[in-house]
């Protein structure tokens, strides 16, 4: 290996190499039980989207059970302010990044009845621009991602028809770039997680063909490293969340044959942690709940029998979503 | 050390009060950093000022944290009352340690917008905690608001000012604070290998307070030059030049049919200096070839010249017939050029450009314009490092090729 420049990581031979999904249902069953921890209240700014990582991953992992499900909802039903958006935590201010947490848990739960859905669909309405993008909050900054999260929220509520979709998916495009990627704002680079949200608004908004799905599928199978694990830029380190944007993207897209799926799984087993359970970004590193959800659903989407199918656009378990009947366009 | 919680209260206020006046004292701190200290030295204020560094001791981070936080959000509640003067302070504090706390970003938000904080000290504070935590979305996307914030806030009329006096002052202050955040956005790439928040930001900044300034549009790129160079990993360094060639053709040569784009700058451009994007496009193409033969291996350079690879020839595509004062055909000046050289010498029909990259202006007439690489120039340029490179410097350069013969489908 003396030479090698490509950033990468080396998989070591006693890596994990099979799916230790009891290890990984008992680290997110425990994760916040101690809720003084100085780590627990930094990460505060988050937890609505924590909430919807740790009980996706149990209901992939067909332990949903496990976790209290009364407590939840009257923690999002506290979470909701007057002018209908959703906060991470009790006390914080609302923003679009939640909102869309929020319905997705209330979802798993089959629970929308608890919250006042005509004001969800108000605020999130309310935060569309002129040009059709879609601040994440009162105070303006646009992204993106927050368009996914626009559309994500309303498709999940049926109420997609509640904003300019076409105004919408125009901004979107204008965020495309020549190397078939989208940024954060036109002009912006061509970043993994901006084109997995993109990628999902343009599924959710029946805009797929837009998509030059060859270009765009080169650049993301062009993410996958030597080790087996995939990156979000050139240049970048793999990490398992990207095993989920990138991956995702490509089955989005129909192309999730360009890459090596075998090596992927290797690697994203290999970011295990047999002691604590849960996955790391990378092999050795710590564990969290955010990249626990990614490795499993990165798993499911190759196939991995032990755990439920998930959606590739909104990153839940295909059964809520049929329950719901919500069924978004996929490229074959 | 444990406390009763009026012993915490009394720490905590004391190290909230050390912070503020420490950051009101000095100006010109340039970072901020917790410092490793697992106990506390008696009656020692962990707050420590050694240069322009600021320093806090890690020892109180895990009292402080969670006190400071719980006001907040006590106050957001409506649970607390706190005057200006401490919200200020708390979240001055709080973003400090967290500067992902959206919400004490927010209530900085409200006290700038009724007067009791003034933008220039909230960007002093994003600035520093930028020094600690160089990508945090949230310190970037706070940093926008404010400065969306200071333009559209006009500085009172001075009744003994001009017009043009007043639009001058307008364009210093534009000016400083166009490059305050170039440093900003700079020291934050230098902290941290493709910082692409930073990076973004930069676009941002420049896409708000320079549209259509060519001037700035080539000073960023000539002052980025070494940076690239030394940079060859960094793929956002790499992408701010193709943003910067992308707004300079746009400005200086747009497609037929339009006029320049955005506002016309002080400077006087003609709206078509087709010589200039040109030069632009063949010295673009020159640093990315010395990048790649000098370090070998690195995807980035190579994607970059996908990149110019394929801004110069869709330019080119909107400027047909466009050869400069020589007139005729363009692809006719390509074949001549290439008759000209030996194959393996790829070199010769890289180097078309004038020997002054930045003297656009005194481009001599006469001197055949530099055309654009078609594939042919390209094949050759990737067979000619084939020979002896590494193994990752031939992947790289055959995949480049797989992607002209494919994915551009430029005819040879």
């Amino acid at each position: 290996m003396l030479g090698t420049q490509i950033k990468d990581v080396i998989l070591k031979p006693d890596a994990p190499s099979s799916l230790l999904l009891d290890k990984h249902a008992d680290y997110i069953a425990a994760y916040g039980s101690k809720k003084d921890d100085y780590e627990y209240t930094l990460s505060e700014y988050l937890r609505m989207s924590g909430i919807y990582w740790g009980l996706t991953v149990m209901d992939l992992m067909g332990q949903l059970d496990r976790m209290n499900l009364q407590e939840i909802i009257d923690f999002i039903k506290a979470c909701q302010h007057d002018c209908g958006g959703f906060s991470a935590s009790i006390g914080h201010d609302p923003h679009l990044l939640y909102t869309l947490s929020a319905v997705q848990i209330l979802c798993l739960y089959d629970s929308l009845h608890a919250i006042d859905v005509d004001k969800v669909v108000e605020y999130v309405k309310g935060l569309q621009q002129e040009d059709g993008s879609f601040a994440g909050d009162k105070w303006g900054e646009i992204d993106t991602r927050f368009s996914f999260c626009a559309v994500a929220t309303l498709a999940l509520l049926g109420k997609m028809e509640m904003i300019n979709v076409d105004r919408a998916v125009e901004f979107v495009l204008s965020c495309m770039n020549f190397d078939g990627g989208f940024g954060c704002r036109p002009g912006s680079e061509s970043h993994a997680g901006q084109i997995y949200c993109c990628t999902g608004f343009l599924s959710l908004t029946g805009q797929l063909h837009q998509l030059n799905a060859d270009l765009l599928g080169w650049w993301l199978c062009e993410r996958q490293l030597p080790s087996g694990g995939l990156n979000g830029r050139p240049e970048k380190l793999p990490d398992v969340c990207y095993s989920w944007w990138v991956l995702a993207s490509l089955k989005i897209i129909g192309r999730i044959h360009w890459i090596d799926k075998s090596r992927l799984r290797q690697f994203i087993l290999a970011c295990q942690d047999e002691e604590t359970g849960g996955f790391a970004d990378r092999p050795g590193d710590m564990v969290d709940p955010f990249h626990t959800l990614f490795g499993v659903a990165g798993l499911s989407l190759l196939g991995e029998e032990q755990v439920k199918a998930v959606n590739p656009v909104l990153c839940m378990p295909e059964d809520v979503l049929q329950r719901i009947g919500l069924q978004p366009d996929l490229l074959s | 050390m444990s406390g009763t919680g009026s012993e915490v209260d009394v720490l905590v206020q004391r190290v909230v009060r050390d912070l503020s006046t420490a950051l009101n004292r000095n100006r010109n701190i340039d970072e901020i950093g917790l410092i490793p200290c697992p106990e506390a030295r008696y009656n020692r204020s962990p707050i420590v000022m050694v240069e322009n560094k600021l320093g806090v001791e890690s020892w109180c981070v895990k009292f402080l944290l969670p006190y400071v936080h719980n006001k907040l959000l006590l106050y957001r509640q409506r649970r607390l009352w706190l005057d200006r003067q401490a919200l200020v302070d708390i979240t001055c504090t709080l973003l400090l340690l967290n500067p992902d706390l959206t919400t004490a970003w927010n209530v900085r938000k409200e006290l700038v917008e009724c007067g009791a904080l003034s933008p220039e000290r909230d960007l002093y504070l994003g600035k520093l905690a930028l020094s600690k935590s160089p990508k945090s979305p949230e310190t970037w996307i706070h940093r926008r608001w404010v400065l969306l914030h200071l333009l559209q806030k006009a500085p009172p009329a001075d009744q003994n000012q001009t017009d043009a006096e007043r639009s001058r002052l307008l364009g210093e202050q534009l000016a400083q604070t166009l490059q305050q955040e170039m440093k900003v956005c700079a020291d934050a790439a230098c902290r941290y290998p493709s910082n692409y928040n930073a990076w973004s930001h930069r676009i941002w900044v420049l896409q708000r307070l320079a549209k259509g300034n060519v001037k700035v549009f080539l000073d960023e790129l000539s002052s980025m030059r070494p940076w690239v160079s030394a940079h060859v990993s960094d793929h956002s360094g790499f992408h701010y030049r193709q943003f910067l060639l992308q707004e300079l053709t746009g400005a200086l040569a747009p497609p037929a049919g339009c006029s320049s784009n955005g506002e016309r700058s002080a400077v006087e451009e003609p709206p078509h200096d087709l010589p200039a994007v040109q030069q632009l496009f063949c010295h673009e193409l020159e640093l990315v070839s010395d990048l790649i033969r000098s370090f070998p291996g690195h995807e980035t350079l190579w994607s970059h010249r996908r990149h110019v690879f394929f801004l110069w020839h869709r330019w080119k595509e909107q400027h047909p017939g466009d050869g400069g004062d020589e007139g005729g055909d363009p692809a006719e000046g390509a074949q001549t050029r290439l008759s000209q050289t030996s194959a393996g010498v790829p070199m010769e029909v890289e180097r078309g450009c004038s020997s002054d990259p930045q003297d656009i202006k005194r481009l001599r007439r006469g001197v055949p314009l530099p055309q654009p690489p078609t594939s042919q120039t390209e094949h050759v340029f990737v067979s000619g490092l084939l020979d002896g490179c590494g193994p990752e410097q031939r992947s790289f350069a055959l995949a480049y090729r797989k992607w002209l013969d494919t994915v551009v489908g430029v005819p040879s």
